[in-house]
């Protein structure tokens, strides 16, 4: 049995920086296309008011990145352990979040992982955050910087390869970001109801479902190896299989 | 007679003259460079002194191969400076013609322009070293406007609304955008990195410098490989990325081919787009400029076409919105289609399945 639950998943400071990332970024792929397209697109006008409001976009998300660092990495210290995949994660996590976006999602079974304010990523989610949030958007964010200062700072450019060097990676690492904004955004209409998770963004609350004692139990004991078949979430599903 | 109709006579004696001398060169022997023909004799009397850098000094010394070269050597010194007195040198102004007497047009243009009364022709022109667009660098063109206008006051001013001024005052003749003009050409010069240093700032390569790079053969032939007098956009490409010489490379400015004098604020050069866009006509015709050992240039044209493309290849070149490289764009789109693999194929299988999560909430 299980009861419905309101948790407090995304406090203010978490979600005010998501919506501005969010923005931010829309706006810096919209006026990116247009400074590389201006044949075909003039979106936001003139070709300068598309590189003035790509610089404006810029530094804002990128002075936003650097808040959402701070945040969670000296206020709530929660950094490593809510993007870094632990080991357990690495070993079954993984497959498991894999199995079910891939295949137990359209047998209808619940999700695998449930979010709470200490662990609020799925190991697939963690994952593709350590790269995004580590890799992809620093290095976006350093290639622009150098890309805005063209003049000043054209030692550092010249040192990392030339000015083609950076505004490929810049151009490449934007479509990265772009195919993972897809995805993102498509796997934030996965929960229960295609809001479920959106929700949480906007007001902060997800509403989760409360299981039993022996459920937190098992789950308890989670990081000794088991095989994926034996996780508690698909044991109905065996007896489904088993009875057909 | 009166003054203005000797004005008028002396005027049209002028320009008869001065078109039939051109005619008679041009009809007589081949352009070399900027030459405009022979004027053996005609001006030796004032550079057996003038031309002699033991006899004069300073602002009256000319240089005889840079005035040779303009076509105010053709109409000879005493056609500006008529009134020579006889005690010459003795330590009084020589006479000097108002330009605008040959220049009628250009005159009256520059009149109506924000730099009249603020400049005199002299300002900007040496007459005895008389260069057109295609016969001097855009660094050397914009000296000539750094002589009144601080560099760092026009970078702020510019900075008001121009992204990268600095960048932009540093690759483009000011005369790009405060001229008017019908046609645009890629004036193309060799620099070289200050002191060899792949990090060192980039300034126009000497003829003494050329010259060894190009073991002492001709300057063209370092780009012109074939040796057919021709450059092809291939050869400028293999210049650029030739390990031979990896501190020597091209360099281009977009330069208007005439130019006008009113040194208007063109806001069509506001548009971006008038230079950040692929494929602009703009950007089709170029020409080498390589120094002559004599202190000028030869200009050497170059096959029409995506000529930056060619510049593409050096690392401290990329003009954004037009240097674009298909196979990279191709890739990026492959990265985006890859981030629809997802939502697409995810999605259509969550649509064809819905029925077994309704069933599970029915069921729950």
């Amino acid at each position: 049995m299980s009861e419905k639950k309101m948790i407090y998943l995304q406090p203010v400071p978490v979600r005010i920086w998501h919506w501005i990332n969010a923005f931010g970024i829309i706006t810096l792929i919209v006026s990116g296309a247009q400074i590389r397209f201006p044949e075909y697109l003039t979106l936001l006008g003139s070709y300068r008011s598309a590189i003035q409001i790509h610089n404006a976009a810029g530094v804002i998300v990128a002075v936003s990145f650097s808040f959402w660092f701070f945040y969670y990495k000296m206020v709530k210290n929660t950094l490593d352990k809510l993007y870094i995949p632990n080991q357990e994660d690495l070993q079954h996590g993984l497959v498991r979040q894999l199995l079910f976006y891939c295949f137990w999602y359209f047998l209808g079974k619940p999700s695998p992982f449930h979010a709470t304010p200490n662990e609020k990523f799925n190991p697939m989610q963690k994952s593709a955050y350590l790269a995004v949030m580590f890799v992809l958007m620093p290095l976006v964010g350093l290639t622009g910087i150098l890309l805005m200062n063209v003049t000043p700072l054209r030692v550092l450019i010249l040192m990392s390869g030339g000015i083609k060097i950076i505004d490929t990676t810049h151009f490449l690492l934007a479509c990265s970001l772009l195919a993972f904004l897809c995805t993102h955004v498509y796997l934030a209409t996965l929960g229960s109801t295609p809001l479920a998770y959106i929700r949480p963004m906007v007001f902060g609350w997800e509403e989760v479902e409360d299981h039993h004692e022996e459920t937190h139990q098992e789950e308890a004991s989670a990081s000794k190896y088991r095989p994926v078949r034996h996780y508690p979430e698909y044991q109905g599903v065996r007896s489904e299989q088993s009875d057909s | 007679m009166k003054v203005a109709t000797k004005h008028r006579i002396f005027r049209l004696l002028m320009t008869v003259t001065l078109a039939a001398a051109l005619c008679t060169t041009a009809a007589a022997q081949e352009w070399d460079g900027y030459s405009f023909g022979d004027q053996t004799g005609k001006n030796e009397a004032c550079l057996s002194c003038h031309g002699n850098a033991q006899t004069v000094k300073g602002a009256s010394l000319i240089n005889r191969t840079q005035f040779a070269h303009t076509t105010h050597a053709l109409i000879g010194c005493q056609a500006c400076h008529d009134a020579v007195s006889q005690s010459h040198p003795d330590g009084g102004r020589t006479s000097r013609v108002d330009c605008q007497q040959c220049h009628v047009d250009i005159s009256a243009e520059y009149a109506l322009s924000i730099h009249a009364g603020k400049a005199p022709c002299a300002g900007c022109h040496n007459p005895h070293k008389v260069e057109t667009p295609k016969e001097i660098s855009g660094q050397e063109i914009n000296q000539i406007c750094s002589g009144c206008h601080d560099k760092y006051q026009m970078t702020a001013k510019h900075g008001e609304w121009l992204p990268q001024a600095e960048l932009h005052l540093y690759m483009l003749p000011c005369i790009t955008c405060h001229t008017g003009s019908k046609n645009y050409f890629i004036s193309m010069y060799i620099v070289k990195n200050k002191d060899n240093s792949r990090l060192g700032r980039l300034e126009v390569a000497s003829y003494d410098e050329l010259k060894k790079a190009a073991g002492g053969e001709s300057i063209l032939s370092l780009i012109d490989t074939n040796r057919d007098n021709y450059v092809s956009i291939a050869e400028l490409r293999d210049f650029n990325k030739n390990p031979d010489h990896k501190f020597l490379r091209l360099q281009g400015m977009m330069t208007p081919e005439t130019v006008t004098h009113r040194f208007e604020i063109l806001d069509n050069r506001r548009n971006c787009t008038f230079c950040h866009a692929s494929g602009t006509a703009a950007m089709q015709t170029s020409v080498i400029a390589l120094p002559e050992e004599n202190g000028t240039f030869r200009r050497v044209a170059v096959e029409k076409g995506a000529v930056l493309d060619a510049l593409y290849g050096t690392p401290d070149f990329y003009l954004m919105g037009s240097t674009k490289n298909s196979y990279l764009n191709g890739i990026g789109l492959a990265v985006i289609c890859g981030g629809l693999i997802l939502p697409v194929g995810h999605g259509s299988l969550r649509f064809l399945t819905r029925k077994n999560r309704k069933a599970k909430e029915h069921k729950s």
